[in-house]
């Protein structure tokens, strides 16, 4: 009992969400004329108050494991959860049912539960502690997501996207179940700190074999989550088939979510610390099968948008190449990677939020996602194609844009490493210039290209307006704070595995 | 030939033979009762292990719960197999080749490891498990109601036919 | 005499015997079916594992566990399996698949 109540002082964060979410169940069940603004007013204000005791959490600087070791409360997970309240805030703050199109006519009440859902759910991964914990949160994850995907219940494409998307995601995670319970059984726990002690105590060579199954399995569920090759496979369709806001949040929350867990898994548990803090247990080279993945996410969503002409398919590949950087943090395995993770996701939230928002507004005007149509935006309406711009230029890693930020910091963990990990950086930067192609493409036409004379400009509601220049303000203002954000990240990096 | 070696041979051959031809046969309803028995099957596998709450939930959640969810969504949508609600799939010979491949990888991997050996005789589960439950997996026994509470709502809100507001 | 390694034999044919039927089966329920399958394979290791190799319970509360999320995933699949019954249900039954690959 006391253990419990200790954990709950902890625990504010995850709490104050299961409590809107209670609440945004009852009240949307409840019914009457004010339900949906009622909803949307009492999501806002959960998803405030969680980010407010998040940012608590993080200044308190607490650090320990809770609830019998399921959880464990450390600075870098506290910054994963700030990263991911502050995604669902912004994202209900900035869609709404009124600006989407997709949505108009739908029940309101379900989905903000699920946004809801989905935030509490990665906060319980970002912290994951065990096995049972991990997975349980991963799924409610995937779950939560799965239904967002099928919200567009009429439409036939939403449908078979969801149907990929739970087929897809249910095989991932069943094949890392089996993995984990072979972990299990090779350590006799679930408890990742314990998990790691076993790990670090040595592997008898009979057991190579077992671990690389291990490994192989484990990533198969990550990877999914991270849409990482080759469980990429689902993304893009997935990306096209929902409503574009449920394309924003998932291109941001669950992602960053996987990431969380990624780390905790990969440095927390099968790392060891011998000479540094981030030795990986040496049965396997787990850099040199991270950079693998890690080059061919990055190329092939990069080449695979070059030809696109759907903006949320292109949006979709874009993601998946940005994962592959995001992996180059993994891959450094060092203070220096993990901070640069932990900076690219941050601004990577700013980048890809900006860019679904213009998406979405332009099919409200226009009711259409296709790039051809896009023509003489520039002179439709100067806001959103400059604000475009920035987010563009932003995902290429341009400076003065926020996205710069993320790719020095990767590029320099890994430039770091040492001479033998040159041609990575290389491979990296080369990525970053092919995709400036169709970054620079979409700029184009929505500048350059000429349009239909006849097409109106676009009006734009004074919300959308100010949460367009709010976006953009975001993928250029951090670069002011960059002393901030440097000390905010160093200490974030205290990962608290059982020591 | 011990009984427990004769049972564990029963059920293990029960529990693959269904499987096969839960993934083998062509009528929809006879992959439906092969899975039937796949899971009576494991739940017998788990009565030999000693785990008897988990056989008893086995039962009550996989065969009363989810295989008749999927009888349901099966006769309901009856003329299901003329729909092909997915299209990539692999030639049977080559599927077969890698199945193969991974079994006797795995199967490899299992004899070979060393596993950890801390045996737990068996003996009756339910007890400590409700502790469990209520001491060190607290959180998750919580968190499973908003994962329920999630596919609750999200089902039902994928089916329901009726305009929304 | 039985042991641990019997009991991964028969996982490891339930899982293997799962990926089949999802490389080969064209119809949802089919795969969903598979993956039911490669869950349960998932669930004979972890309690086999319980007994033999942990000493502890904990391998048996991760299956129910996993129990409780296929149930759910279940739900949700066959959720969207329905809608996409009855919105396809049209007698162009060769209608080709709207998403590429």
């Amino acid at each position: 009992m006391e253990e419990v109540l200790r954990s709950l002082a902890l625990f504010h964060t995850e709490i104050a969400l299961t409590a809107g979410l209670m609440l945004v169940v009852l009240v949307d069940a409840a019914g009457g004329a004010w339900r949906n603004a009622a909803v949307r007013a009492l999501s806002l204000a959960t998803l405030a108050t969680a980010l407010v005791f998040a940012v608590r959490l993080q200044v308190a600087g607490a650090a320990g494991e809770i609830f019998s070791g399921a959880l464990v409360v450390d600075p870098l997970g506290t910054f994963f959860k700030i990263v991911l309240v502050l995604a669902s805030l912004l994202l209900l703050l900035a869609f709404t049912f009124r600006n989407a199109r997709e949505l108009h006519g739908l029940g309101q009440g379900e989905l903000f539960a699920l946004v809801l859902a989905l935030t509490l759910a990665s906060l319980l991964l970002v912290a994951a502690n065990d096995l049972v914990m991990l997975y349980l949160a991963l799924e409610t994850v995937s779950i939560t997501s799965y239904v967002m995907v099928a919200y567009l219940k009429g439409d036939r494409m939403s449908n078979e996207a969801s149907l990929k998307y739970v087929l897809f995601g249910a095989v991932s995670t069943g094949s890392m179940v089996y993995g984990l319970s072979l972990l299990y059984g090779m350590t006799g726990t679930t408890s990742l700190p314990r998990i790691q002690e076993f790990l670090a105590g040595g592997i008898p060579d009979g057991n190579r074999f077992a671990v690389y199954a291990i490994a192989l399995l484990v990533m198969a569920g990550f990877g999914f989550k991270i849409a990482a090759v080759p469980f990429h496979f689902w993304c893009p369709d997935v990306y096209q088939g929902a409503a574009t806001p449920v394309t924003a949040l998932l291109s941001v929350a669950p992602k960053a979510a996987g990431f969380g867990i990624v780390l905790r898994f990969f440095y927390g548990t099968l790392a060891v610390p011998v000479t540094s803090a981030w030795d990986l247990t040496g049965v396997i080279d787990w850099q040199a099968v991270l950079v693998v993945v890690s080059v061919a996410t990055m190329t092939l969503g990069n080449v695979a948008a070059l030809t696109q002409n759907n903006m949320k398919r292109l949006l979709a590949y874009s993601s998946i190449a940005h994962a592959g950087y995001i992996l180059m943090g993994v891959v450094a395995l060092s203070d220096n990677g993990a901070r640069g993770l932990l900076v690219y996701l941050f601004a990577y939230l700013f980048m890809n939020l900006g860019a679904f928002l213009v998406v979405t507004l332009v099919h409200l005007h226009d009711g259409t996602f296709d790039l051809r149509d896009y023509p003489g935006l520039y002179r439709r309406s100067p806001l959103l194609t400059i604000a475009m711009g920035f987010f563009l230029l932003s995902l290429v890693g341009i400076p003065p844009f926020v996205g710069f930020l993320g790719k020095l910091y990767v590029f320099g963990a890994v430039v770091a490493l040492g001479p033998g990990y040159y041609w990575y950086a290389v491979v990296g930067a080369v990525n970053a210039a092919i995709a400036a192609f169709y970054y620079f493409r979409v700029l184009k036409v929505m500048v350059i290209d000429p349009g239909n004379e006849a097409k109106p400009a676009l009006s734009l509601a004074l919300a959308d307006r100010a949460w367009v220049l709010f976006f953009a303000a975001a993928n250029i203002l951090p670069l002011f704070f960059w002393s901030r954000i440097e000390e905010w990240t160093r200490g974030a990096l205290v990962l608290y595995a059982g020591r | 030939m011990t009984a427990e070696a004769i049972v564990f041979t029963v059920f293990a051959v029960l529990t693959v033979g269904s499987a096969l031809v839960v993934v083998l046969a062509r009528s929809l309803i006879y992959n439906a009762f092969a899975l039937l028995f796949t899971f009576f099957g494991v739940a017998g596998l788990y009565v030999l292990l000693g785990a008897d709450f988990l056989a008893a939930a086995q039962l009550l959640v996989y065969v009363g719960g989810i295989l008749v969810l999927l009888l349901f969504g099966v006769m309901l949508t009856h003329k299901i197999y003329e729909l092909d609600l997915k299209t990539d799939t692999v030639q049977f010979v080559p599927g077969l080749i890698v199945a193969a491949g991974l079994f006797v990888i795995l199967a490899a991997t299992g004899w070979r490891t060393e596993w950890a050996a801390v045996p737990r005789p068996p003996e009756p589960t339910t007890r400590e498990i409700g502790g469990l439950f209520l001491g060190q997996y607290l959180l998750p026994f919580e968190a499973a109601s908003v994962l329920l509470l999630v596919a609750l709502i999200g089902a039902a809100m994928i089916v329901r036919r009726r305009k929304d507001a | 005499m039985i042991a641990l390694p019997h009991y991964l034999l028969v996982s490891a044919a339930l899982f293997s015997l799962g990926v089949l039927g999802l490389l080969t089966r064209r119809n949802a329920v089919n795969v969903l079916m598979s993956v039911e399958l490669i869950l349960n394979s998932a669930n004979v290791n972890l309690v086999a594992f319980s007994r033999y190799s942990a000493g502890n319970l904990e391998g048996q509360i991760f299956a129910v566990f996993v129990i409780v999320v296929a149930a759910a995933e279940v739900a949700v699949a066959l959720a969207i399996v329905l809608t996409l019954y009855r919105l396809r249900r049209t007698p162009n039954l060769d209608e080709a698949d709207i998403l590429k690959g």
